[in-house]
């Protein structure tokens, strides 16, 4: 390798890219533009049912969103992680480990010893992905984290979770998993690799350990708790 | 319960275990414990695979971290190779000095936030003396079979434990990874009554 490739892939490049990431200008021209047109920002977020740390993350940010005009658009996959991770399946173990952790900080227990096999929750993205984005999706997708990995263990049965969504939305669910493909597809394409995965303003942050920069970015857009 | 261990497993190119230096050696201060300090090959150097977009987003939110904790991020040398196996191989010597903390915290710095390449001896010096290191004894660290071995081993036992990235933090067999959880263990090594009074 030349000296100058070398350089260029040790020291300038990674130097580049931490510079660039410290660019907030157009990112908040942006924020700012969408709320002189009266309109709201946007966090999505990808995330996968079987997964304790996306339960976490959604919960979580429920909760840090509310007061802010700031639209929560929950992006269900089922397929995900990095191709021909020979880490995965010691990757779905240490979840639970986790998952543990993470629900001290939100004051809850985690309720499963066991990782959930990502086709038995594959029905709730189907019919999330269905769904129209708003205040009745969001609570069902908090509760719906709740009750699997909080409040319950064993099988999963999708009646149960069917009578959530009638009180959330007052009719039955649909599914579309041809939507959740395209999630899964939109994931890859934009970069993020593992769920959960949050997009506020161009950023990505690993949702289930970036709380309090997602708080301050948003407050640095100008999506500040009203 | 004085002298419980805690393993702590750490590559010098990762800039997670970069960001977890401070906080995890502090650990032995706050807390009745060994702290063992085992130095590991990266990633991309045990076979593992690290996809571009995992390295681009690496970068920025260690960034965003860095910043968050106060220590400089940003003037780099990617240490893959050379660099990596010859801190690792000082590390061990510090640690029989009694100076793994330091060097490996001026090793993460100069990494990291001064760009310096410790695969060429002036690089790899300058590390060693803002440790308190003499050169010498550093340089016959580089060739000693022995000290490579450990560092073999250390690799090896992070596989055997079944993990897969770095920093790792064992404790009674429960594994902490992520410079993120260090506020975890504190809380375990708290609720086993290590404490420091």
């Amino acid at each position: 390798m030349s000296k100058l490739r070398e350089r260029a892939e040790r020291e300038i490049g990674p130097r580049v890219i931490v510079a660039a990431s410290t660019i907030t200008a157009p990112a908040r021209a942006a924020a700012a533009a969408r709320r002189a047109t009266g309109r709201s920002g946007r966090l999505e977020l990808y995330f996968g049912f079987d997964d304790p740390a996306s339960a976490f993350a959604v919960i979580d940010l429920e909760q840090r969103l509310q007061g802010r005009k700031v639209i929560f658009d929950l992006l269900p996959v089922v397929e995900r992680g990095i191709k021909d991770d020979p880490a995965l399946e010691r990757k779905r173990i240490y979840g639970i480990t986790d998952g543990r952790r993470l629900g001290r900080r939100i004051g809850l227990t985690l309720s499963r010893s066991e990782p959930i096999d990502p086709q038995q929750t594959a029905f709730l993205a189907g019919w999330v992905a269905a769904a129209p984005r708003g205040a009745a999706l969001t609570r069902f997708c908090a509760a719906a984290c709740r009750r699997l990995w909080f409040e319950s263990d064993g099988p999963i049965e999708a009646e149960r979770y069917e009578e959530l969504w009638r009180e959330c939305f007052g009719s039955a669910p649909t599914a579309d998993q041809a939507a959740v493909r395209a999630n899964e597809k939109q994931m890859t394409r934009r970069g993020p690799y593992e769920t959960p995965a949050a997009s506020i303003g161009g950023r990505w942050f690993f949702a289930q350990d970036r709380s309090a920069q997602i708080a301050d970015w948003l407050d640095q857009l100008g999506w500040t708790v009203k | 319960m004085a002298g419980a261990q805690v393993d702590y497993f750490y590559s010098f190119r990762s800039p997670y275990s970069y960001l977890s230096a401070p906080r995890g050696f502090a650990l032995a201060d706050d807390f009745e414990i060994d702290l063992h300090f085992r130095g590991v090959l990266p990633m991309m150097m045990r076979g593992e695979s690290v996809p571009v977009a995992k390295r681009l987003h690496t970068m920025r939110d260690v960034k965003r971290e860095a910043d968050r904790l106060g220590m400089p991020f940003g003037r780099i040398h990617d240490p893959l190779g050379d660099g990596a196996t010859r801190c690792l191989a000082v590390s061990e010597y510090a640690i029989e000095q009694g100076r793994a903390r330091e060097f490996v915290l001026a090793a993460g710095l100069g990494i990291w936030g001064e760009a310096t390449d410790p695969a060429t001896d002036e690089g790899l010096r300058r590390i060693c003396e803002a440790a308190g290191l003499g050169w010498d004894g550093c340089k016959a660290a580089l060739s000693n079979e022995a000290i490579a071995d450990r560092v073999e081993a250390n690799t090896n036992e992070l596989v055997e434990i079944g993990h897969w990235g770095v920093p790792v933090f064992v404790f009674e067999g429960e594994q902490f990874w992520g410079q993120d959880r260090i506020d975890d263990l504190a809380f375990v090594l708290s609720d086993a009554g290590l404490a420091r009074r």
